[in-house]
């Protein structure tokens, strides 16, 4: 983008939007903290660093309906092409949680991508996978004092 | 700059014709969005309707103070008797039935003027926006499946009054990766909160696209065609608006333009050196600087060549660590006590002391110091 057009920059892209944006989460609860809802955030934090429309090189994570996870990166120089400029990477659900971290990480800091980002990427894969994870049942509970006798006098 | 940029021609089906048109040079204007904020605030106060209260509200009575000495307050009263209004405080903004504080009046002063110079200056500045597919998303435009921005649709497609049917309109639109914003439109349909449901603005939506075309060759039948999508608007390339172009104040709205309306751009905003060929005496504003991007700036060579080498060596400032102890901890002691390397290596701590035990006192000495 950079270019292609001189009067703008990541930079210039960030003050302008850093106030409002359509991504941007206000709330006036925790200290007035602010999120983003922005897909190619690794840490929905509203942040230069992690803001992927004002960044050339973004990298998003999201988990997939079947299970699995996807990651998304920005290719470089495709600013102009909304259609062509995003690259994406699916693991299914039966994918090892290994094979996705190395995959995620690769993508997120060789090749002098966003090495910064490498380790928030692997972290978000790791929470994703967590959440997919089936829940266990709580088991049943034992029962204790005059029940538990009760039970013990039934059973013999 | 070397070689202008140009901008790829999409067909009606969203696939590159192979044609290009060169950027016009108002894409390239400075994106001030404190300009276009202040003018979009003067602007949009032009479309007021004056309202008042009536002259005579609250004031259609003959009341008159009842003065000091019947221990009521001396606020005029309502004269005569068989009515509960008779007695009662009229006039006051604090009195029930009372006329209003500051009465409003229809000679308020509704519209804005704001100066030429700064409207075109704001115009150019959200059209540059309106290129930046980052500041797009920004907005909330759904354009992930937009071929290109700015995203030029051949004009081939409107010729002969191709498009009259809305049908059409929105199959164009779709083609051209534009479907999911018409989706985002219609489903942020909501009833307004207030009144003015009652005043012709029941619902409230988002904006769509914003088709621009060139009405010389693009003919104006596209109008009716795209008037009853939801969200879309339409406008001549020689009278766009600032309210559609940016509307509520923030810049990147997502525009489609009509090849001819996209040429036709350089004759409408001219280019910084050649003034405009429709506007008198308008030149497009230029940058101040010439590259915006502050990274490249501060890692260019003549920039890295001047500076002098940072001070001091890299070493991380660490916070909420634990407090090591150095005389426990070798490296710790090493780091705050030059000397402890030298005087460890030498052993000094373990010497005897050179000179040996000190001798006993003689026992002359003592028996003076007794003096037994």
């Amino acid at each position: 983008m950079a270019a292609e057009r001189s009067n703008v920059s990541n930079d210039l892209i960030w003050q302008l939007t850093r106030t409002q944006n359509a991504y941007l989460v206000k709330r006036n609860s925790g200290g007035g903290v602010q999120f983003s809802r922005d897909p190619l955030n690794v840490l929905n934090k509203h942040s230069f660093k992690y803001a992927g429309y004002a960044n050339t090189k973004a990298i998003g994570v999201q988990a997939t309906e079947d299970g699995g996870v996807v990651a998304v990166t920005k290719k470089p120089g495709t600013a102009q092409q909304p259609a062509k400029s995003l690259a994406t990477v699916t693991y299914g659900p039966n994918a090892s949680n290994r094979k996705i971290y190395k995959g995620v990480a690769d993508r997120t800091a060789k090749y002098g991508y966003r090495a910064d980002l490498r380790e928030e990427a692997v972290a978000r894969v790791s929470a994703l996978r967590r959440t997919q994870k089936p829940k266990k049942d709580t088991p049943a509970r034992k029962p204790r004092g005059a029940q538990a006798r009760k039970a013990e006098q039934e059973s013999a | 700059m070397a070689s202008r940029p140009t901008v790829s021609i999409a067909s009606a089906e969203g696939k590159p014709t192979g044609a290009t048109a060169p950027l016009p040079a108002v894409f390239t204007s400075p994106i001030r969005p404190d300009i276009v904020q202040q003018v979009h605030t003067g602007l949009a106060k032009n479309k007021r309707q004056p309202y008042a209260v009536s002259e005579k509200a609250g004031e259609q009575t003959s009341a008159e103070s009842w003065g000091t000495g019947r221990a009521v307050a001396r606020i005029p009263r309502v004269s005569g008797g068989g009515t509960h209004r008779a007695g009662q405080a009229a006039f006051g903004n604090q009195c029930r039935s009372g006329r209003m504080f500051a009465p409003t009046k229809v000679w308020r002063k509704w519209h804005q003027k704001v100066n030429q110079g700064q409207r075109r200056f704001a115009t150019a500045s959200a059209l540059a926006a309106s290129s930046v597919p980052s500041l797009l998303f920004a907005r909330g435009h759904r354009i992930a499946n937009v071929p290109e921005v700015p995203l030029v649709v051949d004009s081939k497609t409107f010729e002969n009054a191709a498009i009259t049917k809305t049908r059409a309109a929105i199959a164009l639109l779709q083609a051209l990766g534009a479907g999911q914003e018409l989706v985002k439109v219609s489903k942020s349909r909501k009833l307004r909160a207030g009144k003015g449901k009652l005043r012709n603005r029941r619902f409230r939506q988002r904006r769509g696209p914003l088709v621009v075309y060139n009405p010389e060759t693009d003919g104006k039948e596209l109008v009716r065609a795209f008037r009853n999508i939801p969200g879309v608007e339409t406008s001549s390339v020689f009278s766009l608006n600032l309210l559609q172009l940016a509307p509520g104040g923030h810049l990147g709205r997502f525009i489609v333009w009509t090849s001819s309306a996209f040429e036709a751009l350089d004759t409408v905003y001219g280019t910084t050196t050649t003034p405009s060929a429709l506007k008198k005496d308008f030149l497009l504003p230029s940058n101040l600087v010439a590259n915006a991007d502050l990274a490249r700036l501060i890692n260019s060579s003549e920039i890295q060549s001047v500076l002098r080498a940072p001070k001091g060596e890299a070493r991380t400032k660490r916070t909420n660590v634990q407090k090591k102890n150095p005389l426990r901890n070798k490296q710790v002691m090493l780091r705050l006590n030059p000397y402890a390397a030298a005087f460890s290596k030498e052993k000094l701590g373990q010497k005897p002391v050179e000179a040996g035990k000190p001798e006993s006192a003689s026992e002359t000495f003592l028996n003076t110091l007794y003096e037994e």
